[in-house]
């Protein structure tokens, strides 16, 4: 892991983790924005229990106060990069589903899409200065699409969205804990908070 | 006693008879006559059933029963005539149950055996279809058609109102032949044997909402089911945001009938089972309109490249994306087609078919088409009777007189089939605004040349053109940019 950080290092993680927890607050308020136009177009029920969606991270983490600072950029990286191809693949079937009919939803959708490409470049920064650099992404590709029914996919979608908002509450904290002066090796355990 | 002859096939008959229960039979001679000349026919069996031929008008049957150690017991005889004879076709027997699941249509194919019977004859078949577990009767419908002396595979479809997938659905059948010249008392054969089409609630795995993701019309009626693993109860299911009443079907499977559907949203109706435990499935109900005959289709070329067509869609589909309705134009005489790429958010539909090499008449035919339904419209067209020029570009006015003015322009296309019709507007000097007519062969990317005659001396004018076709006019394009001109001083 990292020697002991030089002060521009930690300077520039600390700014990095800054501008990161304001990217994951947009981003949370944009995908609650975002989740209130889904199930209303989608005409599903807000209440709508969906069981966990294959492919799709789990935000809540066992342990989470035990985790390095590198194991949380590394799982943050990985859901991130899931999101990415998760909505990738929303957005493709909004257009197939529904063409130009709902484009105020596929506007919505895309630009969430983009916050989530740029939070995960972001991490894969803050890896950089890990000098352990992010993971490669070969082989992480999309997870294959299960054949689904249209409405499984409408329920599938929600549980995208759903998890997303809980990851963007997740990094941000995560990225609290980066930025606390720490022994200045982020490999070694956080101190303890309550997630 | 109670002796009853059949035929099945007119030429051979089966009797049968009962034999009183006292004391312990052994076998029975059989005798019949064939004619009044020839002796009877006789031979032992130990049925009490025999098959003979039909008799050409009557028979005598003499029937001695005989006790075990072989002495007769008891004779009969009775006197059969043709009248006394029934006529009951063989059981039909079913060649295929097919279904369709993506129309919810069953195909029955089954023999007539038509071979066994003279030409021509009226048959009537009767078609029984049953569903559920409890194979309750949905309809009974009869089919006609003529015997042509050979086995001849007939075929019917039925479309169910529900999808086959909901739950198990069965045929029988049974014929009734008339056979007019036949004086004997006559019957529908037995009914055939069921056959089944198993239900998705007969599968291990069969669960799901069903009919999944379809299309129907505005005004349908339509049943949709959730077939659930056993054990599991439904606790409700919803059409939209209405929780509707449901149809038992199987112990794992019901449904909810949807009567005159309305329009759905553009991401369709979701139809939503709600399971035990949490438990939840649904489908995607997509309820929109066949397309409407395309109004006031009008095509015109601008450039002699490429014809542009134009028309009104008329009421909107209510489908989008994969769903939505497509649009083809077909070219009879040259036999070509283009699909159009429409775009259905904009109200304006508009499609582009290439000008063909030596073709002036083009007899268009508009093809719609969406998963309810397809329309067509057609337009015949004489091309040089639709020019709509584009705007000429690049107008230059020089001149280094004091009476007249020189115009150049350019327009994008190529007109080298017809003769242009140009309209000159000059306004300035005495006159507010003045229309100069001016025509000209038309080229191919051309510039075109005009001069303005009887203008003032040191007089500003603007000046613009616009110009169409000459010989059939059709419209005129726009106009062009105003250029300024001040002529010189005398």
């Amino acid at each position: 892991m990292a020697a002991a950080d030089s002060p521009s290092a930690a300077l520039r993680r600390r700014d990095l983790c800054s501008r990161g927890i304001r990217l994951a607050g947009k981003m949370r308020s944009d995908v609650i924005d975002l989740l209130d136009t889904y199930v209303e177009r989608q005409g599903l029920d807000a209440s709508a229990s969906v069981v966990a969606v294959e492919g799709v991270p789990a935000a809540a983490a066992e342990r989470w106060d035990k985790q390095t600072g590198t194991q949380r950029l590394l799982d943050n990286l990985a859901a991130y990069r899931a999101f990415r191809a998760l909505l990738a693949q929303m957005l493709e079937e909004q257009r197939e589903q529904l063409g130009e009919a709902d484009a105020a939803l596929g506007q919505a959708l895309a630009a969430v899409l983009l916050q989530v490409s740029a939070f995960a470049y972001h991490l894969e920064e803050l890896l950089r200065l890990e000098s352990r650099g992010p993971p490669s992404e070969e082989g992480a590709g999309p997870p294959p699409l299960p054949h689904l029914g249209l409405f499984e996919r409408k329920l599938r979608g929600l549980g995208v969205l759903r998890e997303l908002a809980q990851w963007a509450v997740r990094s941000a904290r995560d990225l609290r804990q980066l930025a606390k002066p720490g022994p200045g090796s982020s490999s070694a355990p956080s101190p303890a908070e309550s997630p | 006693q109670n002796l009853k002859c059949v035929t099945h096939n007119l030429r051979k008959m089966i009797c049968t008879w009962d034999v009183s229960s006292k004391g312990r039979r052994g076998q029975t001679d059989f005798c019949y006559t064939t004619n009044d000349l020839s002796p009877p026919v006789c031979f032992k069996t130990k049925e009490k059933r025999v098959e003979i031929p039909v008799p050409e008008s009557s028979t005598t049957l003499t029937i001695t029963t005989n006790g075990i150690s072989g002495t007769a017991f008891a004779t009969k005889e009775f006197e059969i005539h043709k009248k006394d004879i029934s006529f009951v076709p063989l059981t039909p027997r079913i060649l295929s149950l097919t279904p369709d699941f993506s129309t919810s249509t069953l195909n029955l194919k089954w023999s007539d055996n038509g071979s066994i019977f003279p030409y021509g004859l009226d048959a009537f078949w009767q078609i029984q279809i049953l569903r559920k577990e409890a194979m309750e009767k949905v309809t009974q419908v009869t089919y006609y058609s003529k015997l042509t002396h050979e086995d001849i595979i007939l075929s019917w479809n039925w479309t169910s109102d529900m999808p086959l997938e909901c739950t198990s659905h069965y045929v029988k059948i049974r014929c009734y032949f008339n056979v007019t010249q036949f004086v004997g008392p006559k019957d529908w054969s037995d009914w055939s044997p069921v056959e089944e089409v198993p239900g998705k609630d007969t599968e291990p795995n069969g669960s799901g909402v069903f009919p999944q993701d379809t299309v129907v019309a505005v005004g349908s009626d339509v049943t949709i089911c959730c077939v659930h693993e056993e054990g599991q109860q439904i606790q409700r299911m919803t059409y939209g945001s209405e929780i509707y009443p449901m149809i038992h079907l199987s112990s794992r499977s019901s449904a909810i009938r949807v009567l005159n559907a309305s329009a759905s949203d553009t991401s369709g109706t979701n139809v939503v089972c709600i399971l035990s435990e949490d438990g939840m499935d649904g489908t995607v109900l997509f309820v929109g309109y066949a397309p409407d005959i395309p109004q006031n289709l009008s095509c015109e070329t601008s450039n002699f490249l490429v014809i542009k067509c134009t028309w009104k869609p008329g009421r909107p589909s209510g489908l989008y994306g994969k769903r939505r309705t497509n649009y083809s134009l077909f070219e009879r005489i040259s036999g070509k087609n283009v699909s159009c790429e429409i775009n259905e958010m904009n109200r304006e539909r508009v499609c582009g078919f290439p000008v063909l090499a030596d073709q002036k008449t083009y007899d268009f035919i508009l093809g719609v088409s969406n998963p309810i339904g397809q329309t067509e419209s057609s337009l015949l067209v004489d091309l040089t009777q639709r020019v709509h020029p584009k705007t000429p570009e690049k107008l230059t006015v020089s001149g280094n007189s004091s009476t007249s003015v020189h115009l150049r322009w350019f327009i994008n296309g190529s007109f080298a089939e017809i003769r242009l019709l140009c309209q000159i507007e000059i306004s300035g000097g005495h006159y507010e605004r003045k229309l100069h007519n001016v025509s000209m062969p038309g080229g191919k990317f051309s510039t075109y040349t005009a001069q303005l005659n009887a203008l003032h001396p040191y007089t500003k004018y603007q000046l613009r053109v616009r110009c169409s076709a000459a010989d059939h006019f059709w419209r005129w394009s726009g106009w062009s940019r105003i250029e300024e001109h001040t002529t010189l001083e005398a």
